[in-house]
């Protein structure tokens, strides 16, 4: 472990790799600051830049952009209280009304300090279960690792939220759909090209992105009307800040919290689907269960608990969410998705032999999440209060800009014209079904494991002779698909099974 | 009201599905896969089963009464730039990388209120060129720059 961490420590910080940390981290930043722009779409348009780096920096990049970008996320929801990112709408309950009561600063230095600590003490917990996680699954097979995408499939169907299980499990299905255009892999077939020859490679990973992310969330943006409030919150945004210093008092009052919201988030963030965003939920309900209840009812008035549990845990479960990327090739949220498909394009296969076969790259991105912490904490928060002024461009400016970078981005991968007039399908489609609260990134997991799942099922069906009866006779397949079924119909039945309860209650009290 | 938000997007999807089972079986199998388990057919049918079911239990199941608000949207901004994207894509290559730039990003600011044109200029040109500049000199990813008229 410890050559690990010095391979790791010796790829990042070589002038040039630290260097895309900084940047990454920066812009990131600004990106995420931005209402409705993520870590999805701040991820995808930096995928052209690191297309054109060793895998190495290319991943360090997007790992930065990535904390960049939930950074980023937690200073709008304070400031303006307009989450840019869904993991940060936790952190609008308190951040935003310690804003009002003039204490911005300090909400922005309890934000930074819990995103760092839960970055950090998560980038442990990733150098303790990785490696060993790894080790375990190099003894698994390809029938095990359809079984495990199917596992990480239905997780993220299973996490979407009550009356959203179908629509997720249906937007699952059509990425894996989209991922059948093109030749076969293996027998050289075409399917669904439509005749033309700029469908024989597929739907390309990057195009899809930018369109169903960058593009129609600027399209979005485009869309609603712009109103007054937002006008207001704007100028906000570039008013005095105030003190960012936190008294001793505080600290010994949230280091508690940041230590359980830390392991909270981390555990949740291996979960396949899981996620940053349940995580900050979850931590912020558990922190206000704890707190009693007189401390308990300062959650949501400005309490600095309820802001750095939060906190904590969506960076802890954002480092959570590269142990199955890492270790099994499999993402674990979207956002793990997007740099899965990066990787591939690398011709890096992320899974357990990414551990023996490009250490370099493990252990870099392992050791940069630490370095882009702590960059986050000594670069960014000095510099809040400037880059807080980006909320104030207009958006007359801004969106044509998103557009623009986004179209480039794709064109300057394919040099492909017929990719833009794609893209722009591609985004309307995005549009509609955000109008009607279709969840799209369903679609990209989908879409990154389509290809890999077909193989890994062809390869079983092959070892087992044309037979399906590897589906219930390895036993280690079996139990994946067990949970993966768990998983997937114990969300669905729960609120049934919670109606048939009080149902009988009543005819108790009845009888 | 039946059409629900849920609802209409499970019809459309529903449409998507079962155009890609249709799709799905043109797709061309040679002879001796007749038999086999697992094909170029196989996936896309069990997608096309798996799809066009849960479209219909999103149709058929009860549904949240939530209908989508189509008014007070800026519809027609919104098509300005999917036509706008579209020019784009068609005379990037004709036009060259700058002029086709400048226009997609000073025609974007001007359709969302913009009316200052030193400043459409001084927003749009220097991105354009500039952009060109680092991609072309800086990473040396060559991108016709010039309009077709205007080329040697």
């Amino acid at each position: 472990m410890i050559d690990g961490i010095l391979i790791g420590l010796s790829t990042a910080l070589t002038p040039g790799n630290l260097l895309f940390v900084v940047i990454g981290c920066l812009v990131g930043t600004f990106i995420g600051m931005l209402p409705g722009l993520g870590p999805m779409s701040a991820i995808a348009l930096m995928i052209p830049v690191a297309a054109s780096l060793d895998p190495a920096a290319g991943i360090i990049l997007m790992a930065a952009v990535y904390y960049g970008a939930i950074f980023g996320g937690s200073t709008s929801s304070i400031l303006i209280n307009a989450p840019g990112v869904a993991s940060t709408v936790a952190t609008s309950f308190d951040g935003y009304p310690m804003a009002k009561q003039g204490k911005a600063g300090k909400a922005l230095a309890i934000a930074a300090y819990s995103s760092f600590s839960g970055g950090v003490i998560g980038a442990i917990l990733l150098i303790i279960a990785a490696p060993f996680l790894a080790r375990v699954s190099l003894s698994f097979h390809s029938t095990d690792y359809f079984a495990l995408m199917v596992l990480g499939l239905t997780a993220v169907a299973a996490f979407a939220g009550q009356g959203n299980v179908l629509k997720a499990m249906l937007m699952t299905v059509i990425g894996l759909m989209l991922s059948t255009v093109g030749t076969d892999q293996t027998q050289g077939i075409q399917r669904f090209t439509l005749g033309r020859m700029d469908l024989l490679d597929g739907v390309s990973f990057l195009l899809l992105v930018m369109a169903t992310f960058a593009l129609s969330e600027a399209l979005m943006a485009i869309l609603r009307p712009k109103d007054d409030e937002s006008r207001l919150k704007e100028k906000e945004a570039s008013a005095n800040l105030g003190s960012m210093k936190i008294s001793k008092e505080e600290i010994k009052e949230i280091a508690p919290v940041i230590g359980r919201s830390s392991i909270l988030g981390f555990l949740i963030g291996v979960l396949p689907g899981a996620g940053a965003t349940i995580a900050s939920f979850l931590a912020y309900g558990t922190e206000q269960r704890l707190a009693g209840p007189e401390k308990g009812k300062l959650f949501g008035k400005g309490s600095i608990r309820g802001l750095a549990a939060p906190e904590t845990a969506n960076n802890a479960a954002a480092t959570g969410s590269f142990v199955p990327l890492l270790t099994l090739g499999i993402p674990g949220s979207g956002t793990t998705a997007i740099m899965l498909g990066a990787l591939i394009g690398y011709g890096i296969q992320p899974g357990p032999r990414l551990y023996i076969d490009n250490p370099e790259v493990f252990w870099a991105v392992i050791v940069s999440m630490w370095i882009g912490n702590i960059i986050l904490l000594v670069l960014n928060l000095p510099l809040i209060p400037y880059i807080a002024k980006v909320l104030a461009i207009p958006a007359r400016f801004l969106l044509p800009l998103i557009l623009f970078f986004s179209l480039i981005g794709v064109y300057f991968v394919s040099f492909n014209t017929f990719d833009i007039q794609l893209m722009i399908i591609f985004a309307v489609a995005a549009v509609v079904l955000r109008l009607l609260d279709f969840p799209l990134a369903p679609m990209i997991l989908g879409f990154i494991l389509g290809g890999m799942m077909e193989e890994n099922l062809r390869r079983a069906l092959l070892i087992n002779d044309d037979s399906w009866s590897f589906l219930w006779e390895r036993e280690l397949t079996l139990t994946i698909l067990v949970i993966a079924g768990l998983t997937l119909f114990v969300p669905m039945l729960m609120p049934l099974y919670s109606k048939w309860r009080k149902n009988a209650d009543r005819a108790g009290e009845g009888g | 009201m039946f059409f629900t938000n849920r609802r209409i997007g499970g019809s459309l999807l529903l449409a998507f599905c079962v155009t890609y089972a249709i799709l799905s079986q043109k797709i061309p199998l040679l002879p001796f896969q007749a038999n086999v388990a697992f094909h170029a057919r196989t996936m896309p049918e069990i997608l096309s089963i798996m799809g066009i079911g849960l479209s219909l239990a999103i149709i058929l199941l009860p549904s949240p009464r939530e209908f989508v608000d189509l008014a007070g949207k800026n519809w027609f901004t919104v098509l300005a730039f999917l036509v706008l994207m579209s020019f784009y894509g068609l005379t990037i290559r004709p036009f060259g990388f700058i002029l086709a730039s400048t226009i997609l990003l000073g025609t974007g600011y001007w359709i969302l209120g913009e009316r200052k044109l030193w400043l459409l200029l001084l927003t749009s040109v220097p991105i354009s060129v500039g952009f060109w500049a680092l991609m072309t000199l800086g990473l040396g990813v060559y991108i016709e720059p010039l309009p077709w008229f205007l080329k040697g």
